[in-house]
């Protein structure tokens, strides 16, 4: 035991903080940890938001003022990146290096959308879900990629 | 904490696909997730980035985790490298002080924070194995600021001239519980002084 809980004061004072710091944490945080373990069976590798149009001001603007894609998004892990466009009616992606595979959108609920991903690495999938929703990328030599949360 | 029997169960039955306890096992260490993630200072939709890849490395690792006890020291350092990529992949924070010596702090700010979780798990297991009046009095002293005497006397229907010696008591049973008892049995522990 802490020597210092000997001490009265010393020892409600940590008490205190140990019982307040559990209130710092929003519930929705815990709640999305609850949710992850829908995708224990995906054998996966991560891929994490590298790139976010919407967290780039200058890019935001010039995505807005030239065409139908809203955002563009890029995920990386250590062998493979994913780029993204959402534009209104699909998600155009690019799968790098390319291969040929299967791309599947999924929500904690499970799947939402599905489409082949050609030589070239490219892939559309429409409509778009409403929902947030995660890419799982699947290679023919059976490379499995998930990407992290993409909210419309 | 170190060989917690909670933890290994939790650990056991979640590997074995037991919803009910990954779901405690969240509960009881995001607040170890949330702490490192603001430890260095990221912002909110930054954290709930960093915990979903920590969650899903976790729900990946569980098959392969030969030693539960070493979780929150597993979720520690998973949670740190998580938020350095994060730091270093988006520039979205400033990395002022953590490019220049990135694995230093990064080791230092995890093990810290899982002493300060552990530390805080015990308060918390033993403060609820006190009994239902000592929570209300302790309860009442640590708001801030503190109950006065007379509104406790009135709320417990205690007499005031009692609050003081109960709260007394009440503190050395938090000292007596299974839970600080474990911690003393395993003699001075020098891991814990903060």
């Amino acid at each position: 035991m802490d020597p210092e809980w000997h001490d009265d004061e010393k020892l409600i004072e940590a008490l205190r903080d140990a019982l307040a710091s559990t209130d710092d944490v929003p519930p929705a945080f815990v709640e999305a940890g609850k949710a992850a373990f829908a995708w224990r069976t995906i054998d996966a590798e991560l891929a994490a938001l590298t790139y976010d149009s919407a967290q780039d001001p200058l890019d935001a603007l010039a995505i807005r003022s030239e065409s139908a894609i809203l955002r563009s998004l890029t995920f990386a892990s250590d062998g493979w990146t994913v780029e993204l466009e959402l534009t209104p009616n699909a998600v155009l992606g690019q799968l790098d290096p390319p291969e040929v595979g299967t791309v599947t959108a999924r929500g904690d609920g499970g799947k939402l959308a599905e489409a082949e991903i050609d030589e070239l690495g490219f892939f559309v999938l429409g409509p778009p879900p409403n929902i947030p929703y995660r890419l799982v990328c699947t290679t023919q030599s059976g490379t499995t990629i998930l990407t992290g949360w993409i909210t419309p | 904490m170190r060989d917690d029997p909670t933890v290994v169960d939790l650990v056991t039955r979640a590997r074995d696909g037991d919803k009910n306890a990954w779901d405690e096992l969240v509960e009881r260490y995001a607040p170890l997730v949330y702490s490192v993630c603001r430890r260095c200072r990221l912002a909110q939709p930054d954290i709930d980035d960093v915990g979903q890849s920590v969650w899903l490395r976790l729900v990946e690792h569980l098959p392969g985790l030969r030693e539960p006890a070493a979780l929150p020291g597993w979720i520690a350092t998973t949670t740190q490298r998580e938020c350095f990529r994060l730091i270093r992949a988006t520039s979205r924070v400033e990395p002022v002080d953590f490019e220049q010596a990135p694995d230093v702090p990064e080791q230092a700010i995890a093990e810290e924070e899982v002493l300060r979780h552990e530390r805080k798990m015990i308060l918390r297991t033993a403060f609820a194995e006190l009994s239902r009046r000592c929570q209300m009095l302790l309860g009442l002293l640590m708001q801030d600021p503190p109950a006065p005497y007379d509104e406790i006397s009135r709320r417990l229907q205690v007499p005031i001239g009692s609050i003081g010696p109960n709260r007394s008591r009440c503190l050395t049973r938090l000292r007596q519980t299974p839970a600080l008892a474990r911690l003393a049995a395993d003699g001075p522990d020098d891991r814990t002084r903060g």
